[in-house]
């Protein structure tokens, strides 16, 4: 490492020039043009007209973080389906002549076997409580209290 | 070597502390110097080759109709250095000039190199090579998406929530919309991942909260 005199660089720069055919520049194999950023710019929007989207939910390694999530969505959704069915179920019933009051079914959850009824409460209430303590994780996170696991 | 030491240095010389007693000037003594000969390395080790399968995602926007496709590339991990990036510039140095990719300060603090390796979005520069060769290693690019990312959220609410900015209204009037900020569900990849810890995930809460309290 040059250290810096009083006299200055010019005699260590002088010992170290490197010959002048070094600096010749090579003859350019390539042929370029020069085009305006107008047109480069058009050629990219062309470009991107045809980008292919890259993909991201497919190669994504899985995660507590969004495995919980898309569990919290599945969860949702299959609730609201579960929940609009019974709601509409309610017009559909005295039309299709089937009544749908309290004791109907009890008297018709009554007579199904042991294993249906079990199958069917955990199949119900395993999302449900799933899907609420979720939620309230992600109401304590609005909050922005929570959001992050470092120590 | 500082300025300082390099003085010191040549201070020493001139005293005699085992070196030459020669007072003489830096340069003068540069042109007057020996080669001292240098003990030949020892030839490194023919070492077996160590070849890993990269498989990278390829698109030519020259070609756009041609879909986009994974590529196999395969590299000796014994003449390549450590990391992601390594491997990606020694591709592109020895076996497909086309292979293109963003990168800058290479030591993990400007963020151009990030993309998504082995399923996990990080940065190249900062991503070891896994040394298990049976194992090939996927490199995906981040998608773009039309909503604002977690990095554009976080500085953005950096301005917001600096008192001395006068005009968190208008960004925070900028957000109010379906997608620059709303896209955001939680889900919070983007705080696991960041090779810098800065927590997008809370920046973006306190902006949403910001901006359904005012």
């Amino acid at each position: 490492m040059l250290a810096v005199r009083a006299i200055g660089l010019r005699p260590a720069l002088r010992a170290s020039r490197p010959s002048a055919a070094l600096f010749r520049t090579a003859k350019r194999q390539i042929k370029t043009e020069t085009i305006s950023q107008a047109e480069a710019r058009l050629i990219l929007d062309r470009q991107r007209l045809h980008r292919p989207s890259s993909p991201h939910f497919t190669i994504y390694e899985p995660q507590v973080t969004w495995l919980l999530s898309i569990a919290h969505r599945v969860t949702g959704s299959a609730l609201s389906v579960g929940l609009y069915a019974f709601f509409l179920s309610y017009l559909a019933a005295p039309v299709v002549g089937i009544p749908l009051d309290s004791a109907h079914i009890v008297e018709f959850v009554h007579g199904l076997p042991e294993w249906i009824k079990y199958a069917g409460k955990t199949v119900i209430a395993a999302p449900f409580a799933f899907h609420s303590l979720n939620g309230v994780r992600h109401l304590v996170w609005d909050t922005t209290k929570l959001l992050n696991n470092n120590a | 070597m500082s300025l300082v030491g390099g003085v010191v240095a040549r201070q020493c010389a001139r005293s005699g502390f085992g070196f030459t007693t020669r007072t003489i000037a830096s340069s003068a003594r540069l042109s007057l110097a020996q080669p001292v000969p240098k003990e030949q390395p020892a030839e490194p080790s023919a070492k077996a080759p160590l070849v890993k399968e990269f498989k990278i995602y390829r698109w030519d926007p020259e070609q756009p109709e041609q879909k986009p496709r994974l590529q196999s590339y395969k590299v000796d991990l014994n003449q390549c250095g450590p990391m992601i990036l390594d491997a990606l510039i020694k591709i592109k140095n020895e076996m497909d000039p086309t292979l293109t990719f963003r990168r800058s300060c290479r030591e993990g603090i400007c963020g151009s190199c990030a993309m998504n390796i082995d399923g996990q979005n990080t940065l190249a520069c900062l991503c070891r090579i896994d040394r298990e060769a049976s194992k090939d290693s996927k490199i995906y690019p981040l998608p773009h998406n039309v909503y604002l990312g977690p990095a554009a959220l976080l500085h953005a609410y950096r301005w917001i929530a600096d008192s001395r900015d006068s005009y968190g209204a208008d960004r925070k009037e900028k957000l109010q919309n379906t997608f620059s900020l709303y896209r955001c569900h939680t889900i919070l990849n983007c705080s696991r991942t960041c090779p810098k810890g800065l927590e997008p995930g809370t920046a973006i809460a306190r902006i949403k909260l910001e901006m359904a309290t005012n």
